[in-house]
């Protein structure tokens, strides 16, 4: 027998070599963002901070139902309290989530307040309860918190302050303003950034030149002298939300250098492209090929630049409460209660004072994470 | 026989000559000058002192004889605060006596003051200032005719106290050694000043200041010495010279214990002991004991941390009474030992309504007494002193302290209990009776009765305090808002009226006797924060601020000018108890709380400081009533105490 | 070349006379001047203060004087090496910062190499392991400097020295040798205190750096050149050294102009919490009583430090690539 030729019986298909399987297709059809999107996915790192990130931010939206305290609750019988541990059962028996009482005692030789753990009160933890009363926003008041201390107990899982607020319940509310702090400055940032570096990169000449040594004079001063002067020349009449926003348009006033590079240079040589050249052609004004044309091709960077941006706002914002020069008591921010813990007494003597950092750390290493994570995935071409 | 009777005759010769000699011979000096005595460099002890020097009464104050030696080390935050050394040093003219307060003569060897106008001034013989050269009256005249009297060296002639009803005083040298000031009405306030933390210095070192005097040195070498300290003209470079507060010309002589040898942008401050020194102590041992006196300029913010890791020997100056426990706990490792020294302002902090405000209805509101007796019973003092101060300190009014012999309950107490009803009724009263939907009254406009009260935004002991007040006058209805702010921003808006409230300490000296000046308890000063434009007016002489308006206020003028009038102690007693009166009456302040312990380190080998004492600014220099150059250094291994 | 420096010279002038215009608008923009940020101090401390006599002191340190003429003065002072008066140490400017000058070289300097220390291998080992465990791993320690508050992180590690080691808290040396002459016992003292200010300034320079490494060597690491290479059977270190490596130090030269602002700005705040005589604290507190010659020639000869740094580290790449210099000004 001769070998058998095997002849596919179905029509012929002229486009069958070409046809692209459903992923393949999937693959070349997706936008820029969907190829984005799926990148960043695999980047592991890069996700967990972004989840992080996305939890801390809806924290600032019901930082009041999440703190166990009001924001401006004192107990003056429990200053200085050491944090309280979480236990579940008691004499082996199951309780249910509780923390054990605190008993308070001065001592006169050194004027140490003395606490200790009173092993016969044993206060269960409610949640979704009635606690401390506050005002939703500054507008709706309302009465009810995730979780909060039983009836007659405490609930101070970070310890309390000087005046006995809870540390736990400062920190959560001041998650509002340091965060948004940050994306307050970034915008700002954003918008100076783009107008100069785009108009830099696009006519370059003595536009050009002009920005390139308004930048580099900029970028040669120290940051904190212009910190401080920018600051103390803050009105003090203004009422702490204006002096916030001053706040954060510094902050940004001093950043946008970086990013104004960054665009100008993609600008530069971006507008060689054919797709720019096309679009004078047709006679579109210069506005609208930055915005509509040129832009878009590296929006991804810029936002990766920007998000990298924000931990040095928020780092900026503690730095700047520390010189007295940026937020103040009463107004609660991390660098607020930061400054408050800068001193020895908390160092040896009253340690959980110092926890406010550690939100400060996490979140500007979230940022990092998913800054990088987007940078690498605003690369699909790799 | 005939040797006797001639040995008999001549005896008492003999023992007086003994005597003469054994006095002369009876002072002592430290080591290391006694050194430089026998190789030549100074003159013997008995040549450097003063024929008759202060011979402190140890027994009077309580103080053991020390040894020579040691450095005593202390932090300072600035080099601005080399003049500490100035106050703590305390060489004065005149100066306080430690427990009685009673002015008595230092650097002079004595004074007399006629019908309270006429001073008369007497000098040591033979007192030498650090560089070997004579005090005597023409330092005092240089500086009256020469400095105070100098067109250009003050342009707006001598300083204030030395002006009464307008006129100077008549000044007079009796001789090389006496000199008087004349004035045809009382300067009560002339010794005090001689005698304060930072005082006037009525004198100079003239042998030294005359090389930059136009009027004793020709204008070419002048000119190049101008040029030489880069000074704009001659009077630029004299009063940049001659500040014998500062420490900061190390060429400059003075009269101090210690002598300042370094450089002020120096980060240790080195000051040695002065060879000419007018103190001995009993034993006839010239002061100060110890060599040297260091400060080492750290962050302010440190100062607690370095001084309990035992970095000084003495040290009271930035530390708080909230960094006790810290400072106690540093005693396991360090040899030093915590004292706790009282306080004497009249309020450690105050709130000062402005009675100068702009705001017309807040204005009114303010100079309505009821609603300041209002505010001061619903502020819960003791609340305060517990949480902040450890129940240690004591609650009440902006007024005098128990320990003063003027005081009475009543001036700390009344409208200073903790009293919300009345204080509702009293609003009531005033006709503040409708409130929005949060409870907050309504002004006679229809808005909430808002306070901002300012702080001059440095601790955090002030905005603690501010919270604590916010929540009992939530209480009656009134919101506050605290506010920080920046020093000069802070005063400047309360000068000119646009802070409602402000909170600062109270009055300085809360240990009033008859002498002291009841110039902080009456509208004399811009800096009085419940009435400066009243106070400036004062200070003015009518030409900026307001005129004061109201009954009490001008009666507390009045009653001022009567006291600066006065001679005898008792009027003067009268007339303070009448302002104290009007002050507790009226409420001009609303004192929180006074006698805040302030933390004292002290070196296990420092002796000499006492236990409990009062740590006071004016009068009392902090340390200098208690005279640092007695302290000495026991040996290690001697009683430890 | 030749013209391409010169063109950078020129345009240095320019710069230099902004920054000084800055500058004394930075000083001078707070309200009041130091005469009357003094008063209000020594008021509210109680001792007693002739406002006459601080009148006059104001006509004699010129402060009375309008903006532009204060200005005029002092840019021509400095023309003539004299930079003016300090306020607050009634000395000249060049004394007050001179002594300290010497330990600011000092504490930079060792920060600088302990960046590049630190750098350097993590750099590279993250870039040639990227997305391994070390890789994480490293990066995140190095970014953990950069996000804590560098004020707290000197607190404690201030108090850890004290605790662990006995060093004395605060300054670069123990306080007896402070203006004594230079021993070994001194030097082993500055080396004691120097290591916290350095560890903590260094920290969140690394973080930056590491970043930027990792990143260029990536780039590099997929080009053909370095593929062929190691085809060719080149030990894959060498090659890695010998080719990725130099075209990645772009990055740390450039960087040099810039980071030297960041350092001074960086380790003010440091310098400040760890009480150090450097000049940080000085500009930070001439700043705050606006003891203007002394803040603003410090701050003048901060950025003309910062403008030839940059300047320099232009001129060494393009000297190092010749892409840049031939280049030269590519911008149309």
């Amino acid at each position: 027998m001769t070998t058998k030729h095997f002849v596919n019986k179905a029509p012929f298909d002229p486009n069958a070599a070409e046809r692209l399987t459903p992923e393949q297709e999937r693959y070349y059809m997706a936008t820029q963002w969907q190829l984005m999107w799926w990148k960043l996915k695999r980047h592991r790192l890069a996700m967990i901070s972004g989840a992080v990130l996305a939890f801390m931010y809806f924290s600032v939206i019901i930082s009041e139902f999440l703190a166990p305290y009001a924001l401006t609750t004192r107990n003056t019988d429990f200053i200085y309290a050491p944090p309280q541990t979480i236990n579940f059962f008691h004499d082996g028996e199951f309780q249910g989530p509780f923390v054990y009482g605190l008993k308070y005692k001065l001592n006169m030789t050194n004027l140490k307040r003395e606490y200790q753990k009173d092993k016969q009160s044993i206060q269960k933890i409610r949640f979704f309860c009635r606690g401390d009363p506050y005002e939703f926003w500054g507008h709706v008041a309302a009465r009810v918190h995730l979780f909060c201390p039983s009836v007659t107990g405490t609930l101070f899982l970070l310890g309390t302050d000087r005046l006995g607020r809870d540390v736990l319940s400062r920190i959560i509310y001041g998650t509002r303003i340091s965060l948004t702090v940050g994306l307050l400055g970034i915008i700002f940032s954003f918008i100076i950034g783009i107008t100069i570096g785009g108009l830099a990169g696009y006519f370059g000449g003595w536009v050009d030149n002009l920005s390139q040594r308004a930048i580099e004079i900029i970028r040669s001063f120290p940051e904190l002298p212009l910190w401080m002067a920018l600051s103390a020349s803050l009105p003090v009449t203004w009422s702490p939300i204006l002096i916030y926003f001053g706040i954060t348009i510094i902050l940004g006033m001093l950043d946008w250098t970086g990013l104004a590079r960054a665009v100008r240079s993609k600008l530069l040589s971006l507008r060689e492209e054919d797709f720019a050249l096309a679009a004078q052609l047709m006679g579109a004004k210069p506005q609208r090929i930055i915005i509509r044309h040129l832009l878009p091709s590296f929006t991804s960077h810029l936002i990766a630049s920007a998000t990298l941006s924000i931990p040095s706002m928020i780092l900026g914002e503690t730095a700047l409460s520390f010189l007295g020069l940026g937020l103040r008591p009463p107004i609660t921010s991390w660098g607020v209660l930061l400054t408050e813990a800068q001193n020895m007494n908390a160092v040896e003597l009253y340690p959980w004072i110092m926890t406010p950092v550690i939100p400060v750390i996490i979140v500007v290493l979230a940022f990092n994470f998913f800054g990088d994570g987007l940078r690498d995935a605003a690369d699909p071409y790799r | 026989m005939k040797y006797q009777n001639t040995f008999l005759m001549f005896a008492p010769v003999f023992l007086m000559f003994f005597s003469i000699a054994g006095d002369a011979f009876a002072y002592s000096e430290a080591p290391n000058l006694a050194k430089k005595v026998a190789a030549g460099k100074l003159p013997p002890v008995d040549e450097r002192l003063p024929l008759n020097p202060r011979k402190l009464n140890f027994k009077n104050l309580g103080l053991k004889i020390g040894k020579y030696g040691g450095s005593i080390r202390m932090l300072m935050a600035r080099a601005k605060d080399a003049r500490q050394m100035s106050v703590y040093g305390y060489s004065r003219l005149v100066g306080y006596h430690p427990k009685t307060f009673e002015l008595e003569a230092d650097i002079l060897e004595s004074f007399e003051v006629k019908e309270g106008r006429k001073f008369t001034f007497e000098l040591r013989r033979g007192h030498k200032w650090s560089d070997g050269q004579p005090l005597t009256s023409e330092d005092f005249r240089y500086w009256w005719e020469d400095v105070a009297n100098n067109k250009e060296l003050s342009p707006v002639g001598p300083p204030r106290i030395m002006t009464i009803n307008g006129e100077l005083p008549i000044f007079e040298v009796i001789n090389r050694y006496k000199f008087r000031y004349t004035w045809r009405r009382p300067n009560p306030d002339f010794l005090p000043r001689l005698a304060s933390a930072s005082p006037l210095y009525i004198y100079r070192p003239a042998h030294y200041m005359r090389q930059f005097h136009e009027k004793y040195t020709g204008q070419d070498v002048l000119k190049k010495t101008v040029k030489k300290y880069k000074q704009r003209n001659w009077a630029a470079l004299h009063n940049k010279m001659d500040n014998l507060y500062r420490n900061d010309n190390t060429d400059l002589p003075v009269l101090q214990p210690w002598v300042s040898i370094s450089k002020p942008s120096a980060s240790r401050l080195i000051f040695k002991r002065n060879p000419f020194f007018h103190r001995v102590d009993p034993e006839g041992k010239q002061l100060p004991y110890a060599d040297s006196f260091i400060f080492t300029i750290a962050n302010n913010k440190l100062i607690p941390a370095k001084t309990g890791t035992g970095e000084v020997d003495l040290q009271a100056r930035y530390l708080r009474f909230d960094d006790y426990t810290f400072l106690k706990k540093g005693e396991e490792r360090s040899p030093y030992s915590t004292r706790l020294w009282k306080t004497a302002k009249g309020a450690h902090l105050a709130l000062f309504p402005n009675l100068n405000v702009n705001n017309p209805i807040l204005r009114k509101l303010i100079r309505d007494v009821r609603f300041r007796r209002a505010l001061s019973l619903s502020v819960h003092r003791h609340e305060i002193n517990q949480v902040i101060y450890y129940g240690l300190a004591i609650g009440g009014n902006n007024s005098v302290l128990p320990e003063s012999p003027l005081y009475r309950p009543t001036y700390r107490n009344k409208w200073a209990n903790f009293d919300l009803k009345k204080a509702n009724r009293l609003l009531d009263e005033i006709g503040l009776v409708k409130r929005d939907s949060f409870g907050i009254r309504l002004m006679p406009d229809g808005s909430p009765l808002h306070l901002i009260i300012e702080t001059a935004g440095e601790s955090t002991e002030q905005t603690d305090v501010l919270e604590l007040v916010r929540d009992s006058w939530l209480k009656i209805g009134i919101k506050i808002f605290s506010k920080p702010s920046q020093r000069t921003v802070f005063r400047n808006r309360i000068f000119s009226g646009e802070t409602a409230m402000s909170i600062w300490s109270g009055v300085e000296n809360g240990l009033i006797t008859a002498d002291s000046s009841p110039a902080e308890f009456v509208p004399t000063s811009q800096q009085s924060l419940q009435w400066p434009k009243w106070g400036q007016y004062y200070e003015t002489d009518g030409k900026a601020g307001e005129k004061p308006t109201g009954e009490h206020v001008v009666h507390l003028l009045e009653l001022y000018q009567r006291w600066k009038n006065t001679a005898t102690q008792k009027e003067k007693s009268k007339i303070w108890e009448k302002i104290l009166k009007i002050h507790s009456d009226q409420v001009y302040s609303i004192g929180l709380v006074a006698a805040v312990l302030q933390p004292v380190v002290v070196s296990s080998q420092l002796k000499n400081v006492p236990l409990s004492a009062i740590y006071n600014w004016n009068p009392g220099a902090h340390f200098g009533i208690y005279k640092p150059d007695t302290f000495w250094f026991a040996p290690v291994g001697e009683d430890r105490k | 070349m030749f013209s391409y420096l010169i063109q950078r010279v020129l345009l240095m002038i320019p710069t230099l006379i902004a920054i000084s215009v800055i500058t004394f608008i930075i000083i001078q923009l707070p309200p009041g001047d130091y005469l009357s940020t003094y008063i209000a101090e020594l008021q509210s401390q109680g001792e007693n203060v002739d406002i006459e006599k601080i009148e006059a002191l104001r006509a004699q340190y010129g402060l009375d004087r309008p903006m532009i003429q204060q200005y005029g003065l002092w840019v021509l002072g400095m023309f003539q090496g004299d930079f003016g008066f300090s306020f607050e140490y009634q000395l000249p400017v060049s004394e007050v910062v001179g002594d300290r000058l010497l330990l600011t070289l000092v504490l930079n300097f060792a920060t600088i190499i302990f960046i590049w220390i630190i750098a350097f291998p993590i750099g590279i080992y993250s870039a040639t392991h990227q997305y391994s465990l070390g890789d994480y791993g490293l990066t995140f320690i190095g970014f953990i400097g950069l996000a804590t508050p560098n004020f707290l992180l000197a607190l404690v590690l201030l108090y850890l020295a004290n605790v662990w080691f006995g060093t004395s808290i605060g300054g670069l040396m123990d306080p007896e040798y402070i203006g004594q002459p230079w021993s070994t016992n001194k030097i082993i003292s500055v080396f004691e205190h120097l290591w916290v200010p350095v560890v903590v300034i260094g920290t969140s320079g690394t973080a930056g750096m590491i970043r930027r490494l990792r990143a260029n060597m990536l780039d590099e690491l997929q080009k053909q050149y370095f593929v062929t290479a190691k085809a060719k059977g080149l030990h894959p270190l060498q090659a890695l050294l010998k080719y990725p490596l130099r075209a990645s130090l772009n990055p740390f030269i450039a960087d040099i102009g810039n980071m030297l602002p960041q350092i001074v700005s960086g380790s003010a705040i440091v310098s400040m919490v760890l009480s150090l005589p450097t000049t940080g604290p000085m500009l930070i507190s001439a700043l705050q009583s606006q003891d203007m010659y002394l803040a603003g020639s410090f701050l003048i000869f901060l950025a003309l430090l910062t403008v030839v740094g940059m300047f320099l580290s232009d001129i060494a790449l393009a000297y190092l690539d010749p892409r840049i210099r031939l280049g030269g000004s590519a911008e149309k």
